[in-house]
Formats: C-alpha cells, structure tokens, sequence
C-alpha cells in the first residue's frame, strides 16, 4: 500500500481515499458529493499540468481544482 | 393537512420537468447545476384544493455547503413539519449519492416521498432498482417517474398525501454513507454494460486531447450552424416579408405625405435614391423594424437554439473543465465560461449569470470582460452585414482584438485585484438527449425576453434619435467631441451619433454608421469601438443592479480608458 495524492497518481488507475487534507468545509463539500474517508475512486483525468482532475466516485463523475485533488489522498496498490 | 409541498433533490435530476409537470408552469430548467438559486412556485390541485408547490434550488445535503443549499434549506423550515409534503426527486441512475440526501429528510422527521425520476434512462444504463423492497427498508411512499414523458407523474400525485414522518436514528456522516451501501447493495441490481458511444463521448470530452479536438469540433460546428440557420431564415423568411410585402405598403403610404415633413421624417425617414432602403432610411416603420426583426432576430433565435442545447445535452460543464486553466489565469473559475457564453446572445443574461461565481471578485472581473470583450448577437449580426462586404479579414479582425483585450484586461485584473479564484469542485452530469418540448419553451422564453427587452427601446432610440437629428440637437454635441474622434479614431465626425447612440442599442448604432460611407479601416475601428465602449442601456443597468454603484464606476472607467486606448493604437497601427 502507498499513499498517493489524488493529483499525482496517474489517469484511469483508482485508490481508496485515504485522509482528505482539508478544512471542515471542503471536507463536507466533499463528503456531500459522496467523496469521503474509505472510499474508492478512480481518476480519468486530469487536464493539463496544474488543471483540474476529473474523478469517478460511485456513479457520478466530478470535476476537482488541482488544489483541491492535491488535499485528496489516496492509498493504492 | 399539507398547505406547502416542496420538491428538493441534487442538481441535475430532472427536478424542474417534475415541477412544469405537477403544476403546469413552465419553467426554464438546465443541465448544468448553479443557475436555478432562484426558487420557482407553482399550484397543484389535490383532491379540488389548490396547494402551493415551491421548486427548491438543487442541493447535495440538508448541512448547506453552498448558496443553493443555503437557500433550500432554510426555505424547507420555513413551516411546521406537519403541514407540508416533501417530494424528494432522485436521479435513478445514480441512487446512492442522491440517497444521502433522502436519509437526512427522513432523520430530520420531515413527511417524505421518493419521486425515483428518469426511470427509462435508468433501463437504458442497466441500472434496476426494487422499488417495494426500498419503500419497505425506508418506510415511506416511492414512485417511479420519467418527467420528461410524464410517466408515474399521475401516481406521484396520488400518493402525496401518503408523505407522513417516519422514525429513524439519527447517523453520523460516515454512517449514513455506510447505510447507503447497505440500502444499495439490497435494492440496486446492475446488469453490465459494454461502453457505447455516449460513454464514449461523455469520456473523450474530459480528457485533455480529445478533449480539446471535441471542444474545437463543437465551437465551429456551433459557429457554422448559427450563421447557416440565421442566414436561412434571412434569406427565406423575413427578407421577402419585408421586400416584397411590407416595402409596397410603406411606398403607397410615402406617396401621400410630405417628403419634407416631419411625419415623413418620423416614420419613413429619408429616401434612397427615390425609394425606401430598410438599412438607410433610419425611419420608425423602417430602418427600426428590420434592423429588430430582419437583421437581429433571425440570429437571436439560431444562437439561442444552439446555445440551449449545448445547456440541454450538458457539454458546457465539460468546456468548463477544459477551459478552467485558462480561465484561472484570468482570476475567474472554469465555470465562467457560462456566463461568458450566454454573452455571446445578448450581456444582459450573460451577467446575470455571473451569479453562479462565488466572489464578488470574480464577479466583478467576468461582468467587466463580458461588457467589453463579448459582442452581443444583434451587434455580431450588424458587424457581420456591415463589414462583411469588406472581407471575412476585418470581422475576425474586430474578434480577434476584443479576444486579446479580454486576455489582457483578465490578466491585469487578476494581478491588481485582491482575493483569490476559488477551486473547481463540480459535478458533470451526464449526456442526454433533451426533450423537445422542453427545448421548444426554453427558446421561446429566452426569445420572448430578448424581444419584450429590445423592441420598445429600439423604437423609442430611434424615434428619440429622429428628432434629436430633425431639430440639429446632434450639432452641439457634436461640435464637443468631433476632435478627439478625428484626431484620436480617425473617424468622421457625424460618426459621434453613431457611437453615442449605441448607448442606447449597438445594433441601430452600427446600422447609423451604413449612411456615412466609411472606408473600410474607419468602420473597422467605429465597429470595434462600439462594441468595448459604453454597453447599452439595459447592461448598464444591470450592471448596476449586480455589482453595486462603486463596482459599476470602477467598470466603467475600465471601458472608457481601454476604448481611447485601443481606438487611438487602432488608427495608428492600421494603414488606411
């Protein structure tokens, strides 16, 4: 198991979130959007070099800032 | 005894189509989420009684992260909790993240009933859901509904008034989402699928290289096929109408007045070498309706057509994530490039829609870039009549200054301008297929707004502009500003009519500079010119409505400064 940011791990390989690096509010933004603590999600893509990072999470496709993809952390194989 | 029902649900589940269907309203509803923080209210009748139904704005949770849910929230406990019905609407593709917001209903006791909405999208994705089997773990009413096609709608109705609280322990966070694993794991069955050619698409359009190709592909496409619509309708609809219909009546009118008359001045305007020309004559039954109805309108309708359904299929989350990076540069969030692109119609609903941005900030620079940078559709139209004889040249020219405007002014902005951009955290929904009826009231409101704004003020602009020319009232102010027009723009001085008038609309001003017999060069510069300076009266206003007074000067300011400028360098770097 290795710890991964959700920004540098590359494109269509998936993780469990392992800790979200953030505030209470985008912890709940998040969790909201059904992106929290143990959850598995697969990164399609990422758009650019610091652009945003488009994610599976269950059925719904999100869109995340880099920033907010660097906060997401993520255990893989 | 319900008095209230409420529909609530996460963007992009069909909730307005459920609304127009309950209560007959039409509302305009969107695919993408963020525009609709505006609620909508409507009458349903139950059983001969009239009860209001109020359309929340979309939200994730009842714990609000944002102003939509803010809003929905507080509006949901509004009444006491055993006169109101709660429709939750779901999106029956993706039950277990719409579940969260159910289970926080439940807890919270208020009276619910699941509306499982886009139940033949659900069959088409192979996604089953055991409707009895979830009514029974949840203890409350669920019906299975496809808004669009109005099937299940007549039993939602029927059974509303079995909407009553259930008891359920209150969860944590990470217990809920548990719990939905759970409920999901008992109701959903997924029968697979292989990948067809909406996934296909749906997954080359958010990566970087086929993403740029598609969103290439669908700006010209788009392009293409509102100058191919607008010229259609042009050429075959309004042109004879007002060629071969109404230019007789008019003459036969013209006939019996006075050439030298003021009502002959008033209505009709001046005779082109003996007979009424729509462009030139600038008269109120003349120039003022074809410039509305046979110049603008034929383009107002195929740009809003095309616009609308880009919305409806949902690929502007997917340019917005596309465009995001560059967009930050410019201080603002991918998402911008909505209001940006609705500028493109007219800049009125363009700001509006900077609503969706978070900070006034951003707010500030996107209305300021739309009211400079974005030329609306009946000044394209005007541009593309007027300069187009010239050469394709000189219309991508104008584009192509306003477009490093917009870039410089951004880039400045963002530099001098305190704060920050906030980060992308959004939802792309799925690509569907619009209904038509839906398509058809989203244009014909978008279209009505367009023409109850513009009609009255194009009349009463040129009707105000008539006799301001009749009684020479235009030789004042043109003797004050004739020399820095000639000497800084290189342009005539009657041109000053023209640019002073598109304060009031841009289309009858560039239709007041045809007269004037400009080169080519001059009505380059008065075109671009007209499209950065002041914007007309009605974005003015709305500028002002948005962005407060001190935000309105500042933005102003901005405008003046940069049309010397760019008017001044234009005349200077151009060979005439």
């Amino acid at each position: 198991m290795k710890k991964i940011s959700l920004a540098h791990i590359k494109a269509n390989h998936k993780g469990k979130v392992a800790d979200i690096a953030g505030g209470d509010n985008l912890k709940a933004r998040l969790m909201n959007m059904g992106v929290y603590k143990g959850r598995e999600i697969t990164k399609l893509s990422h758009i650019g070099l610091r652009g945003p990072v488009v994610i599976k999470a269950g059925r719904s496709i999100l869109a995340l800032g880099h920033g907010v993809a660097a906060k997401i952390i993520l255990e893989h194989e | 005894m319900i008095k209230k029902i409420y529909l609530i649900g996460n963007p992009n589940v069909g909730k307005s189509v459920v609304f127009s269907r309950l209560t007959g309203v039409q509302v305009i509803s969107s695919n993408y989420p963020g525009t609709t923080v505006e609620f909508s209210k409507g009458y349903l009748s139950l059983g001969g009684e009239k009860i209001e139904v109020m359309d929340l704005p979309g939200a994730y949770s009842l714990e609000p992260t944002s102003n939509a849910e803010n809003v929905a929230a507080s509006l949901l406990r509004e009444y006491p909790k055993n006169e109101i019905a709660v429709i939750n609407i779901l999106d029956s593709t993706n039950l277990e993240r719409n579940l969260l917001l159910t289970l926080q209903l439940i807890e919270e006791g208020f009276p619910v009933i699941l509306c499982l909405n886009m139940c033949d999208d659900a069959v088409h994705k192979g996604v089953h859901i055991d409707i009895e089997k979830l009514e029974k773990i949840l203890g409350i009413p669920v019906i299975s509904t496809c808004a669009v096609t109005g099937v299940g709608i007549k039993s939602l109705i029927d059974r509303i008034r079995e909407a009553l609280p259930v008891e359920r322990q209150k969860l944590s966070y990470e217990e809920r989402w548990k719990e939905i694993g759970r409920i999901i794991d008992e109701v959903q069955h997924l029968e697979h699928r292989h990948h067809r050619l909406r996934e296909m698409l749906e997954d080359a359009s958010v990566r970087p290289l086929s993403g740029l190709f598609v969103a290439a592909g669908v700006i010209y496409v788009s392009f293409k096929v509102v100058r191919f619509i607008g010229e259609s309708i042009i050429s075959r609809i309004t042109d004879p109408i007002f060629f071969n219909f109404i230019q007789p009546i008019l003459e036969k009118m013209a006939a019996h007045w006075n050439e030298e008359g003021f009502l002959f001045h008033f209505l009709i305007g001046d005779l082109i070498n003996g007979k009424i020309d729509f462009k030139q004559s600038l008269g109120l039954l003349t120039t003022a309706p074809y410039i509305e109805f046979g110049m603008v309108l034929p383009y107002v309708i195929s740009f809003y057509l095309i616009l609308s359904l880009l919305e409806d299929i949902g690929y502007l989350p997917r340019l917005a994530i596309l465009l995001d990076n560059i967009l930050h540069k410019l201080g603002l969030h991918g998402y911008a490039i909505i209001p940006v692109l609705l500028g493109f119609g007219c800049n009125v609903p363009g700001i509006m829609s900077t609503r969706v941005l978070e900070s006034k900030r951003e707010r500030f620079i996107a209305s300021t870039i739309i009211s400079i940078g974005v030329p609306c559709v009946p000044l394209q139209a005007m541009i593309f009549g007027l300069l187009g004889s010239f050469g394709g040249f000189y219309v991508g020219g104008v584009y192509l200054v306003l477009f490093s405007v917009m870039l410089i002014l951004g880039l400045v902005l963002n530099r001098i301008m305190k704060g920050y951009s906030p980060e992308f955290l959004l939802e792309i929904p799925p690509y569907r297929l619009p209904p038509l009826h839906m398509l058809a009231h989203k244009l014909y409101f978008r279209i009505k707004g367009f023409l109850v704004e513009a009609v009255p003020v194009v009349l009463i602009g040129v009707a105000v502009i008539n006799i301001l020319i009749y009684f020479n009232i235009f030789g004042i102010v043109t003797g004050i500003f004739a020399p820095i027009i000639h000497n800084l723009f290189g342009l005539p001085k009657e041109s000053i009519i023209a640019l002073v008038i598109g304060f009031v609309r841009k289309d009858v001003a560039v239709g007041m500079l045809m007269p004037l017999g400009l080169s080519a060069k001059q009505l380059f510069i008065a075109s671009t010119l007209l499209a950065m300076s002041f914007p007309c009266i009605a974005t003015f206003i709305v500028l002002w409505k948005e962005l407060g007074f001190s935000y309105l000067v500042k933005s102003t300011l901005i405008m003046i400064a940069i049309s010397i400028i760019v008017g001044t360098l234009l005349n200077l770097a151009l060979i005439p």
